[in-house]
């Protein structure tokens, strides 16, 4: 956890003190983007908020009666399950895409420019043909009489096809193929920065490899770390597109919920309602990770 | 900057053992990110059309694509969003994360946290509540109100990846150009901004690939004429997704490429 | 950077490619992948009217879009139980007969449904059915009902449909229920039932159902009989049955927005869609009931054999009433009974 707290204000932490207090044309500026957050995430949020706030009618649009029933249907045992189990597939997703990515954007960070370039494009590439279609060729592939059952049968590991689509197995290469990307890009931000004459150096020094890695190699990718972990946790948390097509749709996520209060089950303020407290979680959840890191940094 | 460490090898230094090892590790990943992109390129030439047994080769679906004509436009709009949002996303991005770990800022903590939120917000949320935004101050959907959207949802991605790069990027630099005399803006363009390359690049790249792919934010902004190819794309799925759409992938894959070595090579025959 | 060419050449094409603008235009909104582009073209080409073609792929997000009054629309296709909605809520502008001469094409059988009883607001387009679909090369007993679906034996060989309502409807014609009533006490009596169906449910799918049964992953299915009769145009093993304790049947009609501003031009469209030659091309791209009786004579002898497309008479059919917020209950209890597993 301690990766976290570097991510925001505290991640200004080498000139935070420099910091110089804005000017008019530093203000002038940022308008472009204060205004941009203000009218399409403020107010969006805020139609949001009002809707949780109200009834609905028949066609499960709001009706402007205040209530706080949806809010008292959001903590209800059944959805805090829910979201729960949607909070434990987005961290395996960050780990296990942690884990697996890391050493690329090291190997891509490390390389020289002209491979730098290539190898990017190469982990993004496959991402530019549509998720469905990618989706339905993993589908090809898993399936019972499919490309990998084939292989199987063909080394001859076993006589009978593995159930291998609609399993966590398959779900969980679905999630860390998905994600893979949103790791390794900020990751390789930070490596890239690295100063390949600091790690010769440690070795100069006679640090052995791991030392090498734990005391050199990743406090200086830690930026590029919480980035991507946050990358990675945050949208995969609302995430349900790929247990649908992979898992078969059998256990809800908060996703599918609140997805389903306007596409099924016609119920605006509930869905309103539950996203607002999946966002409000998550605001203040940043907002003391930024002030503790700042904090921090003081003492 | 990092990048002129000269280097004969692959790598900038190290042990050879371990960038063995690291190197392998790389060609797994990619070979794991290219199997679906194998088997979608095959079954492209694969004569029948629900795709599920090879049945024959054709290049008929490579045909089909090149005379449908609302898939291809389709694609066009896809592509033309996707531009503007990564131009736009990587400037509200890196201006928003420069500005704000350069200066302090009343309430900085608080706009940082607000560029983040999109992140957060479901797809369906979004793409509601803009498009109850939208009607109510009657303006009609199209191409604005999607790039709107996605631009909402893909800056934050940018600005996350320039902020992690600014950390620790060294302060002395940008001064030593203010003590010559450098103007900031000055100081800006030739010091900040070159070693803040990287990230833009990565930023603008994660800006590209979301806006190319979204469907819920799009389906509630967009217009007959504005629609983009994922939608196209959900609504075929009803009725089978038929080579055809492998093969609109591969021709985009083959295009994007070949416009990145040809870009690659005018930079090689222009130094 | 390579960027620049990649933002001008796209842009240059847009600019050349834009079309000069038609005389008339239409905006329609309707299913994805329900309107062949051909019957769209064959529509510019007899009457000089442009169409926008807008899709969708639920009848909820139509109308949120819809309600919202951000687009404009002049004609939709909404399935019936979303159009008696609308009507109640004075959304739709009534149909004119004067304008439709073949109108008269229309089986009988299908007009004047529950959810537009005096036919005053929409034109029926398309029909089919929900119902069990098996591959007789794995499963060689007769499946005829929801009971025979949701049996033990075949515990992770099922895909049905990710739809909370379907999955109460069938449960409530399990018990004798009326589907179309739904409240606190017949949702209570249909819990234990969808409690233990959920359980032997392998994939839950609405927009591809035959994707599993196709791969082999699964042997029987719950799904619309669109999807059904692919399955069966491709392979004969996959045999469809109407369920003998009831299956919901849905009509997706044309209807006119309130707020439509071309009303000639979309009573134009609705009547070419209505002669039995264009009928017949939206039968051949898309295989469901045809309400057309004269396009019905059209159709080839193996379109009309296809029991997913025609079933035989006899059945017992029924189509949605709109339940309003009793939704959102059924929702909440298939969701709760799914997250338990």
């Amino acid at each position: 956890m301690d990766a976290l707290p570097a991510t925001g204000a505290g991640a200004a932490s080498p000139t935070a003190a420099d910091a110089r207090r804005a000017g008019w044309r530093a203000w002038l500026l940022l308008t472009p983007v204060v205004g941009w957050l203000v009218l399409f995430v403020v107010v969006p949020t805020a139609v949001l908020f009002v809707y949780s706030l109200c009834e609905r009618d028949e066609l499960g649009r709001v009706v402007f009666t205040f209530s706080l029933e949806s809010y008292g249907r959001v903590f209800d045992t059944v959805y805090v399950r829910i979201f729960a189990r949607s909070i434990g597939y987005a961290a395996f997703t960050t780990v296990a895409c942690l884990i697996i990515g890391f050493p690329v954007a090291y190997v891509i960070g490390r390389a020289t420019e002209a491979w730098r370039q290539r190898l990017l494009l190469l982990v993004m590439v496959p991402f530019w043909t549509s998720f469905l279609i990618r989706t339905y060729a993993w589908i090809t592939i898993l399936k019972q009489e499919g490309l990998l059952n084939g292989l199987l049968q063909l080394v001859s590991l076993s006589a009978q096809p593995f159930d291998l689509l609609y399993t966590p197995f398959a779900v969980s290469i679905g999630l860390i193929y998905a994600y893979l990307p949103f790791m390794i890009l900020p990751i390789y931000g930070s490596v890239e920065k690295i100063d390949g004459s600091v790690i010769e150096a440690a070795h100069d020094l006679g640090a052995g490899p791991w030392r090498v890695f734990s005391a050199v190699i990743l406090p200086l990718s830690m930026p590029g770390i919480a980035a991507g972990t946050l990358l990675v946790f945050v949208p995969a948390i609302a995430m349900f597109a790929i247990t649908d097509l992979l898992g078969g749709a059998r256990v809800p996520l908060i996703g599918n919920v609140i997805q389903n209060q306007f596409l099924q089950a016609r119920d605006w303020p509930f869905g309103a309602a539950l996203g607002m407290v999946f966002m409000a979680l998550f605001v203040v959840t940043y907002w003391l990770l930024l002030r503790f890191g700042r904090e921090e940094e003081v003492a | 900057m990092p990048s002129s460490t000269p280097s004969t090898s692959f790598f900038s230094g190290g042990l050879r053992l371990r960038d063995g090892i690291l190197r392998g590790w790389t060609a797994a990943v990619l070979v794991f990110l290219y199997v679906p992109i194998v088997v979608l390129v095959v079954y492209s030439f694969n004569a029948s059309r629900l795709n599920v047994r090879w049945t024959g080769f054709t290049l008929g679906w490579y045909r089909e694509v090149w005379s449908n004509a609302p898939l291809l436009r389709a694609a066009q709009n896809s592509l033309i969003i996707a531009l503007l949002t990564t131009v736009i996303s990587v400037i509200l991005g890196t201006t928003g994360a420069w500005l704000l770990f350069r200066y302090r800022f009343r309430g900085g903590r608080a706009i940082r946290t607000l560029a983040a939120v999109p992140m957060v917000m479901p797809e369906i949320l979004m793409g509601i509540s803009l498009l109850v935004f939208f009607a109510s101050v009657g303006m009609p959907l199209g191409f604005t109100t999607v790039v709107i959207g996605h631009v909402t949802f893909s800056f934050p991605f940018v600005w996350l990846a320039v902020q992690a790069r600014l950390q620790g990027l060294d302060p002395a630099l940008e001064e030593a150009a203010l003590d010559l005399g450098a103007t900031p803006w000055r100081a800006f363009c030739y010091v900040i901004l070159p070693g803040l390359r990287p990230a833009i690049v990565a930023g603008g790249l994660m800006a590209f690939t979301l806006s190319w792919d979204e469907l819920i934010v799009t389906f509630f902004t967009a217009s007959a004429a504005s629609a983009t190819l994922p939608i196209r794309i959900f609504g075929m799925a009803k009725v089978g997704l038929n080579p055809m759409l492998n093969a609109l992938s591969v021709l985009f894959v083959l295009a994007t490429t070949a416009a990145v070595i040809f870009s690659a090579h005018l930079r090689k025959i222009s130094r | 950077m390579h960027l620049r060419t990649c933002v001008i050449v796209p842009l240059l094409a847009l600019v050349t490619a834009l079309p000069a603008r038609a005389a008339e235009e239409l905006n329609l909104f309707g299913w994805s992948e329900y309107v062949p582009q051909t019957v769209l073209d064959g529509f510019t080409k007899a009457t000089g009217i442009k169409v926008n073609f807008e899709t969708y792929s639920s009848n909820e997000e139509l109308l949120s879009k819809l309600v919202a009054g951000a687009g404009n629309y002049d004609v939709i296709q909404p399935s019936d139980y979303a159009a008696e909605v609308m009507i109640r809520q004075k959304l739709l502008a009534p149909i004119e007969p004067a304008k439709l001469p073949h109108l008269k094409n229309l089986d009988a059988d299908m007009l004047r449904r529950p959810h537009d009883p005096e036919g005053r607001f929409t034109v029926p387009y398309m029909s089919g059915t929900v119902g069990i679909v098996v591959n007789t090369e794995k499963v060689k007993t007769p499946v005829k009902a929801y009971r025979d679906v949701f049996a033990p034996r075949f515990k992770d060989r099922l895909v049905v449909l990710n739809d909370s309502r379907e999955l109460v409807t069938w449960a409530l014609y399990t018990q004798g229920a009326p589907i179309n009533t739904i409240n606190a006490a017949a949702l209570a009596k249909a819990r234990p039932v969808i409690a233990d169906w959920v359980k032997l449910v392998k994939v839950f799918d609405s927009d591809s159902p035959k994707t599993a049964l196709l791969n082999g992953d699964v042997d029987v299915g719950i799904v619309w009989s669109g999807e059904a009769a692919i399955l069966w145009n491709t392979d004969k093993k996959f045999a469809y049955t109407i369920p003998a304790e009831g299956a919901h049947q849905f009509i997706d009609v044309l209807a006119i927005p309130a707020s439509a501003k071309h009303k000639d031009a979309a009573h134009k469209l609705i009547d070419y869609i209505l002669q039995p030659e264009v009928s017949k091309l939206i039968s051949d791209a898309f295989p469901y009931t045809n309400p057309n009786r004269e396009a019905r004579k059209l159709l080839s002898a193996e379109a009309l054999a296809n029991p997913a497309s025609y079933p035989p008479p006899g059945a017992k059919l029924e189509t949605f009433r709109d339940i309003g917020r009793a939704a959102a209950d059924i929702d909440r209890l298939v969701t709760d009974l799914k997250s338990a597993r």
